[in-house]
Order: structure tokens, then C-alpha cells, then sequence
């Protein structure tokens, strides 16, 4: 053991893992126990997000038909039929229930729990406790959202975005409105408690020798996305307080008012704090993926990351720009033109940054002895959607063109494809990777691929079918887009749309069923602890899945997280990667010099 | 930071040769500095979310065609004025806390926090006693945005310094039993300090510009 490991040693002693049930699997401060208390709230809520959604596309597919199977039993007043309320309400929970209480937990609660102290090499998060309060306030936060679904108007209808007046008493003065914003802020403060504990865990407790530069890219991801969690999140924090305030207290922040002596609220000013947060917001949930990318393509393709510090600078540059576009959202609120071509240009200028990460995937790929399992084709599919999500992403981007595009459905093709697509293939990518890890076991390969295709040509369909219809006119969130002449011819590409996405959605079950056959059947064998034949310290150090404490000694860190194909290492053990923490028989002169790349 | 202040919480399990670890020297010692960090992430973090307030009040306040409106009610400047030095004043003993701790002396860092809880409590009633008075003379929440602002941005500072408030006094009660933990109330003094600072900002903007 050297010193340095000594220091660490004595910085986070071993303790006996607890032995009630209550402290192992439900109040327990294990960073796994609590990455996949994440995991399953979170996809519990993506299946409802999900078929929230098909709600959503039944209605734009088969206006004022009686919806199939689920209308009889949670549509029965009206007949089974959808209403204008209802619709309102569904495609606001939809939205807010997927970004904050499906992809968030997934891949940030789960993967970063999960994921930071097993790859930097430390025996549990820096705040073991406060991580379990995260998790505990995340789930009273999911309780306030079902509540807000029992409430006497139902539940909150005022838009994902919650724009008010439609957000204040004026527009919603059901309790289900309130219960949400409040639902927001309390997952707003689970947020910011899980940021804190990821910025510190990653500053103060990675291995002796696991350099900044020698990170998996993964954590990078992670960082920065927590990073940007605890700046921007209490924002969105401020935003929500206060319309809690016009609500309840007859505050008048966002209200309009009519006194000319006094002036009122300002609606607007509700956009900029949301924006503001929401703007980060789309890379808080899209750099975990960039970060999952970079490793598990360079991991299939067996090839050491391409320009990892160009990856690694680019991501943050990516970070340091997206606290500088907000106002990109607001172009069609009578913003200065000054201002909104400054936005203009910095959003734009995160194409650069966005591009050397994407060309470096690729340029990872390119020549690789590639291995097409499952985790791959989503590392390589998430790159798809992503680029398709980015390149329309230009357009929005653009002033001139926003005009037209703003609030049809092509913005929502557009952010569906890097925010859903993207993310959910990035989250699927990790899942597939990090599940033996989590489990034990490997999810069955036949069922995953198969799963994979679905997604893929799924979202692809589904966003692009919005895409297009969007480039054509229709407005998003209308309840009926063909009361209007010039989208009626617009029916058919919405009913394809909606079959698809009933597609995709039935698709998604396949994955349930691996999920738990994998978990709860017999037939899986154990993967062992490194079935991807991989180098980062989770696969390489440690069993799977890993005993309470993580590591029986804390890793000394040697080289880089992408030691693929090196030569001098096939030569001394027959393999085609080394560990980061692997001493390589005779002496390990070999990895030093690699250590650097 | 030299290699000779190896010594620390743990010092005993530390090899001998650990000077000659340049590259790790700033390497965790004990979970005091990985608190420290975290707790300046945390004010860091929770610092936007006062910017995010103060960025609305002055939203609100640009888009104001008078401000104050002329039938509000003028807002008292001494009693908040003397407010800020009873904060500062409680931040000192604080600060005050934290040093006589350092130095072991029990005593001193009990009388300290005392004082400091006190001047925290007297802080509340004060400002409690200034809302009473505008409340009368008419100034209510659902009064516009200027008392909207008043209200709100004051209310929840208050609400923080409720919680540190019941911090220093628990904090206080534990150094007259025996002493608590000194990262605790250290980092809790931080915590003290930025809602002192806070104050001050309220201060600035709300009663005096």
C-alpha cells in the first residue's frame, strides 16, 4: 500500500454494512441501495410519462373518439372521450413528469449514485446521509405529483413550462396546479442536496492518482451536469417560490395588473427565471449522455477515446455556454433585437464545442474493432437522434427562422429529440452497460437488440413525423390542430405518427420484461466483474455487484480510463486493455507512458 | 499547506514518509475539508436562488412607473438600519465562536454563541415588530408588487435566519454541556455570515435605495 492510498484509507474507513432490513434496503446511505431506489422510481414514473404520452397522440391521431381501453376507467365522466381540461392536463404532466420525475432520477440520481464513487475509486459519496435525504425528499416530491392527480380540478394544466397568468389563480385555481409547482421546488431542493454531494464527492474522495485528466469521461458528464444542477436549479427554486406566493399569498410577481399608478407583474419575467434554469436545464440531462457516450464507445470499439482532453474541454465550454443562451426561448417576447442576436450568436457558437465531442465519437469508432452488443447500438443510436436533435437545433436557434417555427410542433420534434431520444437512448445506453454492475447479471442480448430497433426507428419516426408536421404549420399543444383549414391535410401524418408512437411505447416492454427477467428469474448466470472486458475502476477493482464498502483497498490509479489495444499491454498479459488501477507484470514502465494518453 | 501539518484527525494511522507526497498534499485529511467544500458548494448553490429573487425584484422594480408608489407607506429606516448592526454584531460573536473553539476555550465559545443567538433572536423580533408597523399602516402582501417584493424577499431572509437561529441556540446549549463539533459550528457560522450578507444586500436595496 502506498502512502497515498494510506491517506485515503484512513479518510474512509471500512465500516460494517448494516444488518436490519430497514437500514440495508430502505433508509440505507449505500450509494448503490440508493442509485437504484432512483432507478426504479424513476422508471416507474417514465411508464406513466409514457403512456401519459399516448394519451397525447390518441388525441391528435383520433380527435374526439373515445380512447381505447383506459377511457372507461379514468375517462368515465366524459364518456371515455378526451376534453380540452383533460388534454391541457396531459400533455402538462407529460412533459414535467419526465423531465423532473423520470429522466432526471434515472439519469442522474441513479447513474451518479451509482456511478461517482465506483469510478473514482471511493467507498461511498461525501455526505452518505444527505444522499439519502435527496432520495427521500425526490420520492415526497413524486407523492405531491400523484396527489395533485386526486385533487378536485385535477392536476396542473397550465404547461410544462408552467407560463403564467395561465399559471396563477387567474388561469389555474385548482390545488393540483399548486401541489405541482410545489412538487417542483421540493424536487428543485432533492436536486440541489444530490449536486452537492456529487461536486464535493468528485473534488475531494477520487483515488490517489485519478487525476482530473484521467477521469472516465462518464464523471465529467456528471460533474458538470452537477455542477450546473446546483447553480441553475435554485433559480428554477426562486421562480416556483414565488408563484407559490401569488398563489397562496396574493402576491403579484407574474400578475398584470391593471393599476397604472403602480404597475404590476410581469408574466415576462416568469419566462426569464424559468428560462434561465431551463436553458442548463437541457444539458443537465443531455452531458450524463455525452459523458456515458464517450466511454462506452470507446470501450466497444476497443480503442483508447479519440482527443480525450479536446472531449473533455469541449463539454466544458458546452457548460460555460449554456448559462449564456436562455433567451433563446424568448425571441417572440418583444425582446430587444440586440439582445436576441447576442443569444443568437452564443447559441450557435454551441455547435462548435458540440461538434468536436460528436466528430470524437465518431472519429473513436472509425477503425475500432467494434463489439455491436447491446449497450453499443444505443451508445451509436443516442449519437443519431442527438445529431439529428442539434442540427434542427440551428434553426430554432436562428432569429429569422424562429419566427416562423416558434410554437409549432418542430420545436417540439426538436427538443423531443435531444431531450427525449437522446437522453432516454443515453439512460438506456448506461442501463444496458452499468445493469451487471447493478445486479449481477447481464440483460439477455436477444431481447435488448430487438428492444434497441424499436427505440431507435421508433423515436425516429415519432419526432420526425412532429418534425414535419411542425415545418408545416401545425401549432403545438393545440387540442384540436385540424379545426384549422391549412392542417387539415396534416391528419394522415399525424395518425401514422400516433401508430408509431403506440409502437414504440409497446416496444418499450420488452425492456420490462429483460428488466425483470433478468432481476427476479433464474436463468441468468452471473456476469462476473468484468463481463465488458473494460478498464474503469468499477469493472476492473471490484466484484460485481460490489461488497457495502465498494473496494477492499482503495485503487492506486496508473493510467488513463481508455487502455485499449496497446501493444506493450497485449505483450505483457494477453489482453487487449488494463485496468486504470492494474500493475502490469514488470514493473508497469509501459503504463506510465501510456497513462498520459 | 506544508508536509509538516500531515498531523491531523488521523495522524496516527499515517505512515511516516508521507512528506514526501508533494502532488497529494492537498489530499483529503479527515472529513473537515470535504465539509468545508461541501458546505461552500451548498452557499454557492443557494446564493442563486437569492439571485434569482433579487433578479425579480429588480424586474419587477424596472418595469414600476414610481417606485415606491406614492400611497405606500414610507418604509422605516432606523429600526432596519440598526437591525443590520444587531446581525453583524451576531455574525462577530460567531466568528468569535469559532476562534475561542480553536483555541480550546470552551467557556468563551459558549458565551459567544450565546450572545450570537441572542443578537440573532433580537435581530427577528425586531424585524417582526417593523412588520407589524407597516402591516397597520396598511402595507399587505396582496398590496402590489412593491409590498409583494417587501414581503416576500424579507419573509423568506427571516425564514433562514429562523433556521440558523435554532442552530446557534442548540450549538449553544451543547458548548455549556461539553462542547459540540467544531466543523459544526464552524460551518454553521458560514452559514450565518451569508445570511448576515444577505441582509445587508436587503438592506441596501430595499429601506435605503
Amino acid at each position: 500500500m502506498t502512502p497515498a492510498q494510506a491517506l485515503m484509507e484512513a479518510a474512509q474507513p471500512i465500516h460494517a454494512p448494516p444488518t436490519s432490513f430497514w437500514r440495508r434496503y430502505v433508509f440505507s446511505i449505500d450509494h448503490k441501495v440508493i442509485a437504484r431506489q432512483f432507478l426504479w422510481a424513476g422508471l416507474l414514473f417514465l411508464l406513466f410519462g409514457g403512456a401519459l404520452a399516448m394519451l397525447i397522440r390518441w388525441q391528435w391521431g383520433f380527435p374526439y373518439r373515445p380512447v381505447p381501453l383506459v377511457g372507461g376507467l379514468f375517462l368515465r365522466g366524459s364518456g371515455g372521450l378526451i376534453g380540452p381540461a383533460v388534454y391541457q392536463q396531459l400533455f402538462t404532466t407529460h412533459g414535467l413528469i419526465m423531465i423532473f420525475f423520470a429522466v432526471t432520477p434515472v439519469l442522474i440520481g441513479c447513474f451518479g449514485n451509482l456511478l461517482i464513487p465506483l469510478m473514482i475509486g471511493a467507498r461511498d459519496m461525501a455526505f452518505p446521509r444527505l444522499n439519502m435525504y435527496s432520495f427521500w425528499t425526490f420520492l415526497l416530491s413524486q407523492l405531491l405529483v400523484l396527489a395533485s392527480f386526486f385533487t378536485a380540478l385535477g392536476t396542473a394544466g397550465a404547461g410544462w413550462t408552467t407560463y403564467p397568468p395561465l399559471s396563477t389563480n387567474v388561469g389555474m385555481p385548482g390545488l393540483g396546479q399548486t401541489l405541482m409547482v410545489a412538487a417542483i421546488f421540493v424536487t428543485g431542493a432533492s436536486s440541489t442536496m444530490g449536486a452537492v454531494n456529487y461536486v464535493t464527492t468528485v473534488i475531494r474522495l477520487r483515488a490517489p492518482g485519478m487525476t482530473y485528466m484521467r477521469l472516465p469521461l462518464t464523471i465529467w458528464g456528471l460533474w458538470l451536469t452537477a455542477i450546473l444542477t446546483a447553480l441553475f436549479v435554485p433559480v428554477l427554486g426562486s421562480a416556483a417560490l414565488l408563484l407559490l406566493l401569488d398563489r397562496e399569498f396574493g402576491t403579484q410577481f407574474f400578475l398584470p395588473a391593471a393599476s397604472a399608478v403602480r404597475g404590476g407583474g410581469d408574466p415576462i419575467l416568469w419566462q426569464h427565471l424559468f428560462w434561465i434554469f431551463g436553458h442548463p436545464e437541457v444539458y443537465i440531462l443531455i452531458l450524463p449522455a455525452w459523458g456515458i457516450l464517450g466511454d462506452v464507445i470507446s470501450f466497444f470499439a476497443r480503442k483508447p477515446h479519440h482527443w480525450y482532453r479536446g472531449t473533455v474541454w469541449a463539454m466544458i465550454v458546452v457548460t460555460v455556454l449554456s448559462a449564456m443562451v436562455y433567451g433563446h426561448h424568448m425571441f417572440l417576447t418583444g425582446m430587444s433585437p440586440l439582445l436576441g442576436e447576442g443569444f443568437m450568436l452564443f447559441t450557435l457558437l454551441i455547435s462548435a464545442p458540440s461538434m468536436v465531442v460528436v466528430l470524437n465519437w465518431v472519429l473513436t469508432v472509425w477503425k475500432g474493432s467494434v463489439r455491436l452488443d447491446t449497450p453499443m447500438l444505443f451508445a451509436l443510436g443516442t449519437a443519431f437522434v442527438f445529431g439529428v436533435g442539434g442540427l434542427t437545433g440551428l434553426f430554432l436557434g436562428d432569429v429569422s427562422m424562429d419566427l416562423y417555427l416558434h410554437d409549432t410542433m418542430f420545436v417540439v420534434g426538436h427538443f423531443h429529440f435531444t431531450m427525449a431520444a437522446a437522453s432516454f437512448m443515453g439512460a438506456m445506453t448506461g442501463l444496458y452497460f452499468w445493469f451487471p454492475k447493478m445486479f449481477g447479471r447481464r440483460l439477455d442480448e436477444r431481447l435488448g437488440k430487438a428492444h434497441f430497433w424499436f427505440t431507435l426507428i421508433g423515436l425516429t419516426l415519432v419526432f420526425g413525423g412532429q418534425l414535419l408536421a411542425g415545418y408545416a404549420g401545425q401549432q403545438r399543444r393545440l387540442f384540436d390542430p385540424f379545426q384549422y383549414t391549412f392542417i387539415q391535410g396534416l391528419r394522415g401524418l399525424n395518425r401514422w405518427t400516433s401508430y408509431f408512437a403506440f409502437a414504440l411505447f409497446a416496444g418499450q416492454f420488452l425492456f420490462v420484461a429483460n428488466f425483470f427477467r433478468t432481476v427476479f428469474g433464474r436463468r441468468a448466470a452471473p456476469s462476473g466483474p468484468n463481463p465488458w472486458e473494460v478498464t474503469t475502476l468499477e469493472w476492473s477493482a471490484t466484484s460485481s455487484p460490489p461488497p457495502f464498502h465498494n473496494f477492499d483497498r482503495i485503487p492506486e490509479v496508473v493510467r488513463g480510463p481508455h487502455e485499449f489495444s496497446n501493444p506493450e499491454v497485449r505483450r505483457l498479459t494477453g489482453r487487449d486493455y488494463a485496468g486504470q488501477a492494474e500493475v502490469l507484470p514488470g514493473g508497469g514502465e509501459p503504463a506510465a507512458a501510456a497513462g498520459k494518453g | 499547506m506544508s508536509g509538516a501539518t500531515q498531523q491531523g484527525g488521523h495522524g496516527e494511522q499515517v505512515p511516516a514518509p508521507v512528506y514526501g507526497l508533494a502532488r497529494y498534499r492537498r489530499r483529503p485529511r479527515g472529513a473537515e475539508r470535504t465539509a468545508r467544500v461541501g458546505m461552500a458548494v451548498f452557499l454557492g448553490s443557494w446564493a442563486m436562488l437569492f439571485v434569482g429573487l433579487f433578479f425579480a425584484y429588480a424586474a419587477v422594480r424596472a418595469r414600476a412607473p414610481v417606485w415606491p408608489p406614492l400611497d405606500a407607506p414610507p418604509l422605516p429606516r432606523l429600526l432596519p438600519g440598526l437591525n443590520t448592526l444587531v446581525m453583524a454584531g451576531s455574525s462577530a460573536a460567531v466568528a468569535r465562536a469559532v476562534r475561542a473553539q480553536d483555541l480550546g476555550r470552551a467557556a468563551g465559545a459558549a458565551a459567544a454563541l450565546g450572545i450570537a443567538a441572542g443578537l440573532g433572536a433580537a435581530f427577528v423580533a425586531l424585524q417582526g415588530f417593523v412588520w407589524t408597523g407597516l402591516w397597520r399602516q396598511g402595507l399587505v402582501p396582496s398590496g402590489g408588487t412593491y409590498a409583494s417584493v417587501f414581503y416576500a424577499l424579507t419573509a423568506f431572509h427571516a425564514l433562514h435566519v429562523l433556521v440558523g437561529l435554532a442552530a446557534l441556540g442548540w450549538f449553544a446549549v451543547r458548548a455549556r454541556a461539553g462542547g459540540s463539533g467544531r466543523t459544526d459550528v464552524r460551518l454553521w457560522g458560514w452559514y450565518w455570515h451569508f445570511v448576515g450578507v444577505v441582509w445587508a444586500a436587503l438592506y441596501a436595496t430595499l429601506y435605503l435605495a
